[in-house]
């Protein structure tokens, strides 16, 4: 099962990646992008499983990114969660209805993530 | 500026150094900073817009910044390297996203964060609306988290 890391940060990014690694996730099978753009670039390229998304990015944010790969037929389903500093109640709400399946606010415990990231493994 | 708008940053940033990085902190007095120079080496700053106006800073020595991003990322560093200044802006974003949960006079939005680094620069921060300095002092060194927010009408 493949993974799309989107952070724009790159701390952040090899924090998730590294916990995947940790949890016997193959290097081969994590994918990591800087922004929706790259992000939606590789989810063209490769048959994702899940995706771990930031919302607050240049380019393309992650709620528009959500956006876009709901609406394509290959990823209607499949899982997408959140990991994003935006606290508020409303940004939760927006997030739902943009169609991600878990909301995570960062800062979250690497056992904590991985509680909910494997909720969704097959 | 009002305390209530002071407080979610403390708590976000309480939440952020001693729950998660699991550092010995402690906040000191809120103070009005009348010397934006006063501020440290190493500054994240994000924008707040939305239905208010202003902005948050978290500034760091670089020693402190380099320690604190070092256990952070899991991994020693020993200079201001990109991923510490990466870091710094992680930790404001963190802090202000976290603290729009309890401000619930208006719906805010965040800017992307910027990190500055040097001896000499000036933060042009939103006029006629104070600056709350906030300082902290911790066991990789002491910082400060700076917030203008505009009250409501």
């Amino acid at each position: 099962m493949k993974f799309l890391v989107v952070d724009d940060s790159g701390v952040m990014r090899r924090i998730h990646s590294n916990i995947l690694k940790e949890h016997n996730i193959d290097e081969s099978e994590i994918f990591e992008a800087e922004n929706g753009e790259k992000a939606l670039e590789i989810a063209r390229k490769e048959d994702i499983g899940m995706f771990l998304v930031d919302w607050n990015m240049p380019k393309l944010d992650g709620l528009k990114f959500v956006e876009y790969i709901r609406a394509m037929e290959s990823y209607k389903d499949v899982p997408v969660i959140m990991i994003t500093s935006e606290a508020a109640r409303y940004n939760v709400v927006d997030a739902i209805k943009a169609g991600v399946t878990n909301y995570i606010v960062k800062p979250i415990k690497g056992d904590t993530l991985w509680e909910k990231i494997s909720r969704y493994l097959v | 500026m009002k305390a209530k708008y002071v407080n979610p940053f403390i708590t976000a940033a309480m939440n952020l150094f001693h729950d998660y990085l699991g550092l010995n902190v402690t906040s000191g007095k809120p103070y009005i900073l009348q010397d934006p120079s006063s501020l440290n080496e190493v500054s994240g700053i994000i924008g707040l817009a939305g239905e208010t106006a202003g902005a948050v800073v978290l500034s760091f020595t670089r020693e402190t910044a380099i320690k604190i991003i070092s256990k952070l990322a899991g991994r020693t560093y020993q200079a201001l390297s990109r991923d510490v200044i990466d870091g710094v802006g992680e930790l404001i974003n963190i802090i202000a996203g976290n603290a729009k949960k309890d401000l619930l006079d208006f719906r805010i939005v965040i800017s992307l964060p910027g990190v500055i680094a040097g001896a000499d620069y000036e933060i042009h921060w939103p006029e006629q609306i104070p600056v709350i300095s906030i300082p902290f002092s911790s066991d990789l060194g002491d910082f400060s988290l700076n917030v203008s927010l505009k009250d409501a009408d």
